[in-house]
């Protein structure tokens, strides 16, 4: 008898989509039905089961040149040539046009969302500051639906004007794509949101270089990520050697 | 007895066709217009006149109202009135002043007419045009007049007295029909002209509102009907006005020029007031007019094959919130431009295009001639305004990095690559930028076109690399941005 209520209880709070709430780790498998978003990054999509859970809001965190921004890039890239549409709200007017074409971003299929560099935001109108601004245009486009993929670069936030931020601004926005195709990516210098379902990718980087003397160039990046998942959704270390570009 | 009537209206000036046209529409909504069938002679208007002795009284009397009104425009017309169109047209070209046919008796009317009135109804959305149409481009009567001519036929009595038989073996079908013509018969129902619709609202308002939350609802209750309508007419709006009448007796005028054809009512509420937060009105509104430039509605094919983007709708009021929010140039696609300016891009309207059903990867020319990398690119952060520094040259390169720059350390350079010279611009040198260029300026201080620098990439012992450069006129170092 208790075995059969059980199994009613069970049944009512899948069906109800509540099972995901109440457990703490996701089931073998379940990850690839929600689908994800890859990287493009072999090695870590690799460690990831194909990428980044698509309706999960995921963090990319590491310090200036941990390769951030690479990684955030190649994402757009992947997703934008796979004919979807992706958004960057750009909180510090930071991103450089050229470097997106160069990682391959179909341009025509990014919504760049501008916000104010340093200098020009103390002077932009209203009494919103910056990163209330970004962050509401992130929730319009979370909640205009259509995109797979919306990044917010937060990395020249100061720590302080985060830390102001109610905690219940990333249970919102979680909940804004739950259940949606859209992979909402925060770029943050120190892990920020700890979503639930999501999964935080720490990565340390350093620039690699060839050549020597007049010849040197700037060859790549070597980054090594570690993957942190409350739901052991992905876990451990991995590094991707250096990444060859063209300087 | 009240069947067909049908009235024709001739004057004299060939410039009378509007006022023709509007004693026509206080008479009958069905007309068959020369100033909307512009093919035909403006000097006339042909009108449906059935049930309207009911109104009026008598024919008599409804010519005599026709002539009476033109006249009240300052008009002279001639007035015919018959049982079928093609009689009223024939003998309002022949005689003067009030010409009535007693119903039945159109051919008689007619018939002392000579054939070569037979050319008036050539052309237009007549019976003979009808003819003509089916007949073929040369379709002319006067062929048939001459040969009538020949034949010793001079009136249409006489025409539409030959065997009908006979006139099809020697002349063919063609001229059986016009045949029936010179008999004053219709061969096709008159097709009334639809007037040309506008589409627009408005609303007096009783006491004056201020504030766009009002404004919303009255706006709602303006574009809903006005939806309605042009998803009649099968119209989408491609331009949207509104005007707010003030109560300072000043009119606040916004018009949206809208990427698509739609007619949404809440999108379009939307936009309206996401203009109007921009742009608010300085007073209290006492009436607001809505109106839209029709456009034929759009029509979508859905593909099975490939993910659907956001419908324009959508889209447009996600970009209206956002520009309301960051700016109007503020959100968009970047692109390239051809420049080797550093740092130079440009906006775009965000207009993601759909790929062709059968082919989801798109090839290289599709994406704007970007080749696949083969590897991933280092991403440059770049500083929109590149950073004031100091550079301590050691042996030609650059030792050390600092500036007063919060969160840039600045430090010893570990690792260094350049100098890589760049100059440009230098024949536009000091011009200032066209007004509402949309290039973005470069990223360096100054608002001068020509750029002329040694870059350097530089890593510092706190692990992190820099995109510097010297000013080569001005001997100044700045950051460019970071490797990251």
């Amino acid at each position: 008898m208790a075995k059969t209520s059980l199994a009613v209880l069970e049944s009512a709070l899948r069906e109800r989509k509540l099972d995901r709430t109440l457990s703490s780790a996701v089931r073998a498998g379940e990850a690839a039905e929600a689908g994800c978003t890859p990287t493009t990054v072999a090695p870590l999509d690799a460690c990831l089961r194909g990428g980044l859970p698509r309706g999960q809001l995921c963090e990319v965190a590491g310090a200036h040149g941990s390769g951030r921004t690479t990684l955030a890039l190649q994402l757009l890239a992947g997703v934008t040539r796979q004919g979807e549409m992706a958004a960057l709200v750009d909180t510090n007017d930071r991103l450089d046009v050229a470097s997106a074409r160069a990682a391959g971003i179909d341009l025509d299929r990014l919504l760049w969302i501008r916000g104010y560099a340093t200098a020009q935001a103390e002077q932009a109108q209203g009494a919103l500051s910056a990163l209330e601004r970004a962050i509401k245009a992130l929730n319009l486009v979370l909640q205009a639906g259509g995109f797979s993929v919306v990044a917010i670069d937060l990395i020249d936030v100061p720590a302080a004007a985060l830390k102001r931020l109610p905690f219940t601004t990333w249970l919102r926005l979680q909940r804004a794509i739950e259940g949606s195709d859209t992979t909402c990516l925060l770029l943050v210098a120190e892990p920020l949101a700890r979503s639930a379902g999501g999964l935080t990718v720490s990565l340390t980087g350093r620039a690699s270089w060839v050549g020597s003397g007049h010849s040197r160039r700037l060859s790549g990046v070597a980054m090594s990520a570690r993957m942190q998942s409350p739901r052991r959704y992905a876990s451990g270390d991995v590094a991707f050697g250096a990444l060859a570009v063209d300087a | 007895m009240d069947g067909n009537l049908f009235g024709a209206m001739y004057a004299a000036e060939r410039s009378a066709g509007d006022v023709l046209l509007a004693v026509a529409r206080e008479f009958s909504p069905r007309i068959a217009s020369p100033s909307i069938e512009m093919h035909r002679d403006p000097r006339e208007i042909l009108m449906d006149l059935s049930g309207l002795t009911r109104l009026f009284g008598d024919r008599h009397t409804i010519a005599a109202e026709l002539r009476r009104t033109a006249a009240d425009r300052g008009l002279q017309v001639r007035v015919a009135l018959a049982g079928s169109r093609t009689a009223a047209r024939l003998l309002v070209h022949h005689r003067p002043g009030v010409t009535i046919v007693d119903p039945g008796h159109e051919a008689m009317a007619v018939g002392p007419l000579p054939v070569e009135a037979l050319q008036i109804m050539c052309g237009g959305q007549t019976d003979a045009g009808s003819a003509r149409q089916q007949a073929g481009p040369d379709d002319s009567p006067d062929a048939l007049i001459q040969t009538l001519r020949r034949w010793g036929v001079r009136t249409l009595d006489a025409f539409a007295a030959l065997p009908s038989a006979d006139i099809a073996a020697r002349l063919g079908q063609r001229a059986v029909r016009w045949q029936r013509v010179a008999c004053g018969e219709d061969l096709e129902p008159l097709v009334p002209a639809v007037p040309e619709e506008r589409f627009e609202q408005a609303l007096d308002l009783e006491w004056p509102i201020e504030g766009l939350e009002p404004l919303s609802f009255v706006l709602g209750r303006l574009l809903e009907p006005m939806s309605a309508h042009l998803e009649r007419r099968d119209r989408g709006a491609a331009v949207l006005h509104v005007r707010l009448h003030l109560v300072t007796r000043l009119v606040h005028e916004r018009s949206l020029q809208l990427p698509v054809p739609m007619r949404d009512a809440r999108t379009l509420r939307t936009l309206l007031l996401l203009d109007l937060e921009s742009h608010p009105p300085p007073a209290a509104i006492d009436r607001v007019v809505v109106a839209v430039d029709p456009t034929p509605g759009r029509i979508v094919q859905y593909s099975l094959l490939t993910r659907p983007l956001p419908t324009p709708e959508q889209l447009s009021t996600l970009m209206a919130r956002l520009q309301a929010l960051m700016g109007e140039t503020r959100c968009g696609a970047p692109a390239v431009v051809d420049s080797w300016e550093p740092g130079a891009f440009t906006m775009k309207p965000f207009a993601p295009r759909e790929l062709e059903p059968f082919r989801l990867v798109p090839d290289d020319s599709a994406r704007s001639g970007q080749a696949e990398p083969q590897a991933p690119s280092v991403a440059l952060r770049r500083f929109r305004m590149p950073v004031i520094a100091r550079v301590v040259m050691d042996g030609g390169q650059p030792g050390r990095v600092t500036t007063e720059r919060r969160g840039i350390a600045g430090g010893r350079v570990v690792t260094c690559a350049g100098p890589w010279r760049t100059s440009g611009g230098w024949w536009v040198d000091s011009a200032p930028r066209a007004a509402g260029a949309r290039v973005s300026a470069p990223s360096r201080p100054g608002t001068r076109a020509s750029w002329d620098r040694d870059e350097w990439d530089v890593a510092l012992a706190d692990g992190v690399t820099y995109r510097i450069f010297r000013e080569r006129d001005t001997e100044k170092w700045f950051i460019e941005g970071l490797v990251d």
